[in-house]
């Protein structure tokens, strides 16, 4: 941990403002996924957001803005990963879904059509 | 990951040491495995197609990576790139499921309009098909409903016909009852007697005086009943046959026999009947019915007889 200290200390130079936008930018992700079903649909990466915005507002009390920014950023990417597996795992189903239709419908159409 | 990290932020100052005295960086596992995952997924079609922007932003980040990588910047810095690039890999990948399930949402939603159509129209031709053989049914039973009435009519008439005629025979049987019964009747009022040539009347010897051919008044009483019969029975015709005693001559006896017979024929005339219903014949001595030798014998051979025809008007001519 003095090894990365030192690292921080070099790389402070790059930014040394809280990230402030990324930090709400990342809860409103975070949130949308939620909205979007990721509790159920990919569960595990919507708690690896949360789990890294957690470790990001520490990090902002520390005043280690660097490793908010990277926690927040990384909490965004893995958000958004759960939004998407959401969004997808929905539209997955109802693709199946509709195609199971079709294929009563068209049970019922040879149904119809037979003759008696 | 992070005690990756932290092992790998304790061994990182020698790392760095090391590399900087020149040949390519140490390989860092997490970019290797970024770029191996961005790889897989740039080669993968539907994600090229349906992902694009965000491949482009996994590119971008792993570029980054690269290049911190490159310039052996500290592997804190070139992991956050290469976790960035990894994960938004994987939101290319899993944008292209997405992407592509909606596109089959959207076809599938197309076709099962279709389809629904398609249902709808089989369920229309059924209900027509049923329909159109309920109407079949319908019209077969009334078809059948009125043959079966034209049958009923048929069989009434034939009954109708059938009783009518029974009817009819009863009435002509009964009419032919009530005909044979006034022929029976009138024939016993004529004295005329049934033999194999019919009805046969015999006018004796009484009505004639011996030599001639002219009726006695007391005659004509039996050929005026024999008039009226003719007249109530106009199919029938008569034949009279002259006959004699064998007193005289052969020729003269056939002479007599005939005017005698003509003599009938001529009173029945006036009294209406037609001359061509009446066929005269004289036959002398010939046929006697009784024993010329005695008086009684030739008195019954002195007679006029008349054959009466059946209803058709035919007449049997004498055969012996």
């Amino acid at each position: 941990m003095l090894g990365l200290a030192s690292i921080v200390v070099l790389a402070s130079c790059a930014s040394t403002n809280p990230p402030n936008k990324q930090m709400t930018e990342t809860e409103m992700v975070i949130k949308a996924a939620d909205a979007a079903g990721a509790t159920t649909h990919a569960p595990l990466e919507l708690r690896e957001a949360n789990r890294k915005l957690d470790l990001a507002k520490v990090a902002m009390t520390e005043k280690k803005y660097i490793r908010a920014e990277r926690l927040a950023d990384q909490a965004r990417v893995d958000a958004e990963l759960a939004h998407v597996k959401a969004e997808s795992a929905i539209a997955q189903k109802s693709a199946a879904d509709v195609k199971e239709s079709i294929r009563v419908l068209q049970e019922e159409i040879r149904r119809i059509t037979k003759p008696n | 990951m992070f005690t990756t990290k932290q092992t790998l932020f304790l061994a990182l100052p020698l790392v760095v040491l090391l590399a900087s005295c020149g040949g390519p960086p140490a390989p860092n596992a997490m970019l290797v495995d970024a770029k191996a995952k961005f790889a897989t997924a740039e080669s993968n079609p539907d994600v090229v197609r349906l992902a694009p922007v965000e491949l482009k932003e996994a590119e971008e980040s792993l570029v980054i990576s690269n290049q911190l990588w490159e310039a052996r910047e500290d592997n804190t810095k070139i992991e956050h790139h290469a976790y960035i690039s990894l994960q938004k890999t994987a939101i290319a990948q899993e944008t292209a499921l997405r992407n592509k399930a909606l596109k089959e949402m959207e076809q599938g939603e197309v076709d099962r309009q279709k389809v629904l159509l398609d249902v709808r129209r089989a369920e229309a031709e059924r209900s027509e098909r049923t329909a159109n053989s309920a109407l079949l049914e319908a019209q077969q039973e009334r078809v059948a409903a009125v043959a079966a009435g034209q049958r009923a009519e048929s069989s009434n008439a034939a009954a109708a016909a059938a009783t009518a005629a029974a009817a009819a025979a009863t009435q002509t049987a009964t009419d032919a009852t009530a005909k044979a019964a006034a022929l029976a009747s009138r024939v016993a009022e004529l004295e005329a007697r049934p033999t194999e040539r019919g009805l046969v009347l015999t006018l004796g010897d009484v009505l004639f005086d011996t030599g001639k051919s002219t009726l006695r008044s007391g005659g004509t009483s039996s050929v005026y009943e024999l008039a009226t019969f003719l007249t109530e029975y106009p199919e029938r015709k008569i034949l009279i046959e002259g006959f004699t005693d064998n007193t005289g001559s052969v020729s003269m006896n056939q002479t007599l026999s005939t005017q005698r017979a003509n003599a009938v024929k001529q009173l029945l005339e006036s009294r209406g009947i037609a001359s061509n219903r009446i066929r005269t014949i004289g036959f002398g001595v010939e046929h006697p019915v009784g024993d010329n030798s005695t008086a009684n014998g030739r008195s019954q051979n002195r007679r006029v007889e008349i054959v009466i025809s059946d209803e058709n008007g035919v007449l049997k001519d004498r055969t012996n």
